[in-house]
């Protein structure tokens, strides 16, 4: 009864602990992040520009994004431009990389060292030294299109030149840490499989695609998942780069949004009702997404 | 591995990866090769990264003045010294409290544990980080915590789930005997954590620290906007972006702009170098068990 007794009190001292232990992070949890999510989802439904009273508008901030926003609408087009155009190149290339750097080759830590590099780098500077790059003028890729007979391109003046060059920084930052992770996974792939592909007389690139890509599956799964999030969600790259330029036809989901909160130098007028409304559309589209995704790839591991 | 190939093949593979490195470095060793260089020789262009009279004037430059290009009491040595000191901090703050909390919610058992560990792992993959800046901020106004302490804050609370992710699997593998035998020496909950739980976990907690150093140091937005009205809080990053927009009067000072990239970009770089292994460690546990 007594030890019974002794252990209630040492259970009730450790859940008073307990509680002390974990308030550090629920309190900046509730601060920072539960609240604020509450205050979008409350906002999407007011009328308020900073000033002023906030006036209850109901379904209408919506009824602007779907009826009378085109420019959100090009923004959310442009995103997925760049998600799927970098995509296309940069996973691939990962997964190559990944593949021939998994195999016996001398020098494999340092070309996975030198491949990782840029991903140390702040991505809001990785903007700045891309326009510096890229500049009309005298930036050293024009320079060397001059070198090689081309004339001069002017990189930020159209869309499609401004998106590429997004693209291009993009997936020099971020092509190292996916061949990282699909590294990772090659690794855990049995030794052995290979070796009796190779004493049947399988080619290389035959290898990789009965072996690697089939055994890959779910690190493939997971990291091309987080790559289309990630992606979507880009947000200082643009900012630094060509914050939007030309007219919008950079302008991707999140600063698009971020200029409805933060203003754009004076450009745009700021208006939290409706990018409340955004945010929660764009949290939409992310979770559509996301579903329509782990379906396809459901689909894909029962072909398997 | 066996690795079968031609020699033709061999060589083209190895023309390929060095290919690939040339094209990743470049843009580093080009940043690097201007931040020598006076600005008239980089206006001149040409394709040569590697200055014809190395000076590290700029960098005696953009120590000494402040984030739009003048002479001010606020300087780049003063935006280095808040990096430092905000990523530190922030580095402090999320290893001790992930710790504590991963602690808490793996071997603790105290009434709305489950609950707790629901919202934090739906709120967490819920906040986008860009979209709820704004009521962030209003809070931090409110609270007055518009300072690198503030900011330090700010970035442990809304530094995701993966971290508490990884140290709570960490700490499924450490025996739980260790835990009973100090309770039985007549530990209390929280001395087997300080005790046992804590120094047992420092690989995962090294990790965690390296991860949350990066993101802090590399980190824009979030600086930008909360420190905005503090011109004597201005991160590194942040100081380098405004040096670029500011960059409208006359010609650009791209020298310049280039020495404050290198500082903000160095320290980083060379951290990874040092640590290679433990970076490579963390990102591919973050994947494998995320």
């Amino acid at each position: 009864m007594a030890k019974k007794a002794k252990e209630k009190k040492l259970g009730a001292v450790a859940t008073v602990q307990s509680y002390f232990m974990i308030s550090g992070s629920v309190a900046g949890l509730i601060v920072f992040v539960v609240i604020p999510l509450i205050w979008i989802l409350r906002f999407c439904m007011y009328k308020y520009r900073g000033y002023g009273a906030m006036k209850f508008v109901g379904w209408d901030n919506f009824i602007r994004v779907f009826m009378r926003s085109p420019k959100y609408w090009l923004a959310v087009k442009n995103t997925f431009v760049f998600a799927i155009g970098k995509l296309a190149v940069e996973i691939p290339l990962a997964l190559i990389l990944a593949f021939l750097l998994t195999r016996n080759i001398k020098g494999q830590n340092s070309f996975r060292t030198i491949y990782f590099m840029p991903s140390m780098v702040s991505v809001a500077v990785i903007g700045v030294v891309f326009s510096f790059m890229f500049n009309t003028t005298h930036g050293v890729i024009n320079e060397f299109i001059k070198v090689m007979g081309g004339s001069n391109v002017k990189w930020f003046a159209d869309g499609f030149h401004a998106m590429l060059v997004i693209m291009i920084a993009s997936i020099w930052q971020n092509f190292g840490i996916n061949m990282l992770f699909f590294m990772t996974g090659i690794q855990s792939i049995s030794p052995e499989m290979y070796e009796a592909a190779a004493i049947d007389g399988a080619s290389n690139s035959r290898q990789f695609f009965t072996i690697t890509i089939p055994l890959l599956g779910p690190v493939l799964q997971m990291v091309l998942m987080n790559a289309v999030l990630g992606s979507l969600k880009v947000t200082d790259l643009v900012l630094t780069l060509t914050n939007g330029k030309p007219s919008g036809k950079t302008e991707v989901m999140m600063t698009y949004i971020y200029k409805t909160f933060f203003g754009d130098g004076g450009v745009k007028a700021k208006d939290y009702g409706y990018g409340s409304a955004l945010t929660v559309i764009t949290a939409i589209i992310l979770t559509i997404v996301t579903l329509i995704y782990l379906r396809a790839t459901k689909k894909s591991s029962d072909i398997y | 591995m066996n690795f079968r190939m031609s020699l033709r093949g061999k060589i083209f593979l190895y023309i390929f990866l060095v290919l690939i490195a040339i094209i990743t470095l470049t843009p580093l060793i080009y940043t690097a090769g201007a931040s020598l260089k006076t600005n008239k020789e980089i206006a001149l262009g040409g394709i040569n990264p590697f200055p014809a009279k190395p000076t590290f004037d700029n960098f005696k430059q953009v120590w000494g003045m402040d984030s739009i290009g003048g002479k001010s009491s606020v300087n780049y040595a003063d935006y280095t010294r808040n990096s430092v000191l905000v990523s530190l901090l922030t580095v402090v703050l999320v290893v001790v409290f992930t710790s504590m909390s991963a602690y808490c919610f793996q071997r603790g058992n105290f009434p709305g544990r489950d609950l707790l560990y629901w919202i934090f792992m739906g709120t967490m993959f819920v906040a986008a980080g860009t979209v709820t800046m704004y009521p962030v901020l209003q809070t931090t106004t409110k609270l007055k915590l518009n300072n690198l302490i503030g900011l330090a804050i700010v970035q442990f609370a809304t530094a995701g789930a993966s971290n508490l992710f990884l140290t709570m699997g960490y700490l499924k593998t450490i025996s739980k005997d260790m835990d009973d035998a100090a309770v039985i020496d007549g530990c209390s909950f929280f001395s087997v954590w300080w005790r046992i739980i804590l120094p047992l976990s420092r690989p995962i907690l090294a990790t965690i620290a390296l991860m949350s150093f990066r993101a802090s140091w590399n980190n824009y937005l979030l600086p930008n906007l909360m420190l905005a009205g503090t011109p004597k809080f201005t991160t590194l990053v942040v100081a380098v972006v405004q040096l670029q927009s500011s960059g409208g009067s006359g010609a650009t000072q791209y020298n310049l702009m280039m020495a404050g990239t290198m500082l903000a970009v160095m320290p980083m770089l060379i951290l990874f170098l040092v640590m290679n292994k433990q970076f490579v460690a963390g990102i591919t546990e973050g994947a494998v068990k995320g």
